[in-house]
């Protein structure tokens, strides 16, 4: 490919749109204004960059570690904010590029503490991956390193003065993506630092991005201080299930716990960001006591069971009570091949009234990435429920009476409901993560897990459906509720099989549920795809509504 | 019936225990005279050990007695055998410490790269060998017992001095 590209670069006449340029060898047609840093990365050249983020709009060009030469110029030229023309020959590891990137990284380490092992950043810092690029690993500085202490720029986020490169991307952010200028640099020269305007206070809701982006361990996020070091850590690569928007993140566990959130680049959702409410209840929606042991009523009070004693002691009474009608109740954080399952269940139980509530809260936007905003819905998956045929009620109607037949729950929280809840119904199933008072009066109640802890998909609120991996061990017995229903329906019905893994799930979700007709798990890809049922766009035109309370929770 | 015995008579040199005990006594009072072989009084004598032995850890201390660790994880990660466990944490003056800091040194197979690896030199092996314990759980060395340690810390390796002279 590199051959051919290398080739249109010389001969063919370059279309008016594209500039054709060689970089380190390698011809690249690129649209024009791309700058030479992005250009590279096509090549698969990745440029180091400090300053530079391709989330962030301005480009300052002020590291100056991105410097390359370009053939027919005097002096090297910074290739981030460096236009891509035609027939430019560049080289970006040059001796003349690499000796001027060595001096900017001599010159970066000069007050550079070097405090790696008690860093947090270290294992994934720019400055040690380029340090060790370009060989200069002894220090020839005599003089005392200057000290600087650190600071909390923000209520949750540390900022160590020291370690700091003076990028600016933070500063860039809030102000360019975020529309906030409470963060500046302080001071010039070597004496400068990154705090808040004086007297304000950075209190925003996606503030904690600018931990994400700082390229060395300046800023770090209070609850990851100390936490885990970078190789430590294993990322699994999943769905934020604060709002609808459906961020895509990766979830950094150590030891079957989550200790970090990182956002993770989808440009049709949530770019590089994602705020500060997902990052911490995704944290606290693993706390709490949880449902661990598959029970069923005995004599008079619940007891524990294996699971394939209750499945087959819940399949002899679903069978005895036929098609007795009744009704559903889901949550909306469930996944779509939870639902679908659950679909499949009710269908053969004559159930045809499956309703969910979602909490609201307030909302917050991010005026730089207008498709990214903390929706007021705190559910991942309500257009996922709507979509598989659920209903959207109020919490008064989901607790309501509810006189007869078959009452199965979904891992909803029940909230007001009291202990004699459900004991209307002939046959009260929950299914839920945890085990709240209104299940007291259930016949049988299943663990099931999270959404971190298994694979499948949501639907956001433009009905892009998509994937989500493990990240945890379920506690106990607990298991994907597909997974349980699937085993169920097989105990009721010979034709139906027991499910083992997500992608056969959605696959037969696929080729049953209209919404999702014609979809396929591999399909989906990285970035996800927009359902065929997906629901008309109810996004209103128009700035979103000022934040309340921050956008985090009980603060 | 008794058996029929049959009676060797030798001769009063070879049957006699004096020329045995003379010969066994004599390799005795060699040995005690030799300079070069001796038996090791232990424990009143204790075995005097290499510089570069390496033996259970010791953890060095700042003079107001808290560890050197800085709790960076590098041991654990270096650790061949996994035998060390460390969880850090932030101590009331914002540093990162060891708030749990465990060897097992029955699993430890020292090697000897936790003490290369450690950046601030808190982590050593040590030369001493006396090690008995009455159960398995007191094999594991919690950070207080280490800092406890008072045995000589191991000398690593010259790449200048190959012979270690």
């Amino acid at each position: 490919m590199a051959a051919e590209a290398s080739t249109t670069a010389t001969k063919a006449p370059p279309a008016p749109d594209t500039v054709s340029l060689t970089i380190d060898g390698v011809g690249v047609s690129v649209p024009v204004g791309t700058s030479v840093i992005e250009a590279a990365q096509r090549t698969g050249v990745v440029v180091p960059r400090y300053c530079y983020h391709p989330g962030i709009p301005t480009r300052p060009a002020q590291c100056r570690v991105c410097l390359v030469e370009v053939e027919g110029r005097p002096k090297l030229e910074p290739s981030c904010t460096l236009e891509a023309q035609d027939g430019m020959v560049v080289h970006t590891a040059s001796d003349t590029a690499n000796d001027a990137r060595q001096a900017v990284i001599e010159f970066l380490l000069v007050n550079h503490p070097l405090d790696c092992p008690i860093c947090d950043a270290a294992g994934q810092c720019m400055l040690q991956d380029y340090a060790w690029v370009t060989g200069q690993l002894k220090s020839r500085l005599d003089e005392p390193k200057q000290v600087m202490g650190r600071d909390r720029v923000a209520d949750d986020i540390l900022y160590f003065a020291d370690r700091c490169i003076i990028c600016t991307r933070c500063v860039r952010f809030m102000r360019d993506v975020a529309d906030n200028d409470s963060l500046i640099v302080a001071q010039r020269g070597h004496k400068a630092y990154i705090d808040t305007f004086p007297g304000q206070d950075l209190d925003n809701p996606f503030q904690g991005n600018i931990v994400d982006i700082c390229p060395v361990g300046a800023l770090v996020h209070e609850d990851f201080l100390f936490k885990a070091r970078a190789w430590d850590m294993d990322p699994a690569q999943s769905i934020c299930p604060g709002c609808p928007t459906g961020c895509n993140v990766t979830i950094d566990t150590k030891e079957n716990e989550i200790v970090r959130l990182k956002p993770r680049w989808n440009p049709d959702v949530n770019s590089y960001w994602m705020c500060d409410y997902g990052r911490k209840r995704l944290v606290m929606s693993q706390r709490g006591v949880r449902s661990e042991t598959p029970l069923v009523r005995g004599e008079a009070d619940l007891r524990q069971a294996r699971w394939g004693e209750a499945l087959d002691w819940l399949a002899d009474r679903l069978r005895a009570l036929g098609s007795a009608g009744g009704r559903a109740i889901v949550s909306a954080d469930s996944s779509n091949e939870d639902l679908f399952y659950l679909g499949l269940l009710l269908k053969r139980l004559g159930v045809d009234s499956t309703m969910f509530t979602v909490e609201t809260g307030p909302t917050a936007a991010l005026p730089g990435v207008p498709k990214l905003k903390l929706r007021a819905d705190r559910a991942a998956n309500g257009a996922g429920a709507e979509m598989l045929g659920a209903r959207r009620v109020s919490r008064g109607d989901l607790n309501g009476a509810n006189g007869g037949g078959v009452l199965i729950v979904l891992d909803d929280a029940l909230e007001g409901a009291d202990q004699f809840w459900g004991a209307d119904a002939d046959l009260f199933i929950y299914l839920g993560t945890r085990r709240p008072e209104a299940a007291r009066s259930a016949d049988a109640v299943l663990p099931t897990a999270n959404f971190a802890e298994m694979d499948g998909t949501f639907a956001n609120w433009e009905g892009r459906v998509q994937k989500f991996a493990q990240a945890l061990a379920p506690p106990g017995a607990a298991r994907p509720a597909w997974m349980v229903l699937s085993r169920l329906l097989a105990r009721l019905d010979d034709t139906e099989q027991a499910v083992n893994t997500a992608e056969t799930a959605f696959d037969r979700m696929a080729g049953e549920a209209d919404a999702f007709q014609g979809m396929t798990w591999s399909g989906l890809g990285p970035k996800g795809a927009i359902a065929p049922g997906a629901p008309a766009s109810a996004e209103p035109a128009g700035p979103a509504a000022p934040v309340a309370n921050n956008g985090r929770p009980g603060s | 019936m008794p058996g029929k015995v049959k009676v060797v008579n030798r001769p009063e040199s070879e049957a006699s225990y004096v020329r045995a005990a003379t010969k066994g006594m004599s390799i005795t009072l060699k040995h005690m005279l030799d300079p070069r072989k001796k038996t090791q009084q232990y424990p009143d004598e204790k075995w005097e050990l290499a510089p570069r032995h390496r033996g259970t850890h010791r953890m060095e201390v700042h003079e107001d007695g808290r560890a050197k660790c800085v709790a960076c994880g590098l041991c654990p990660t270096v650790c061949p055998v996994n035998c060390i466990k460390l969880v850090p944490a932030e101590d009331e003056n914002g540093e990162r410490f060891a708030a749990v800091y465990e060897i097992d040194e029955f699993r430890c197979i020292f090697c000897g790269m936790c003490q290369e690896v450690c950046p601030v030199e808190a982590i050593h092996l040590g030369v001493h060998y006396e090690n008995a314990e009455y159960s398995r759980e007191r094999w594991v060395y919690d950070l207080e017992r280490l800092c406890e340690q008072d045995h000589d810390v191991t000398a690593l390796w010259d790449p200048a001095d190959k012979a270690s002279q």
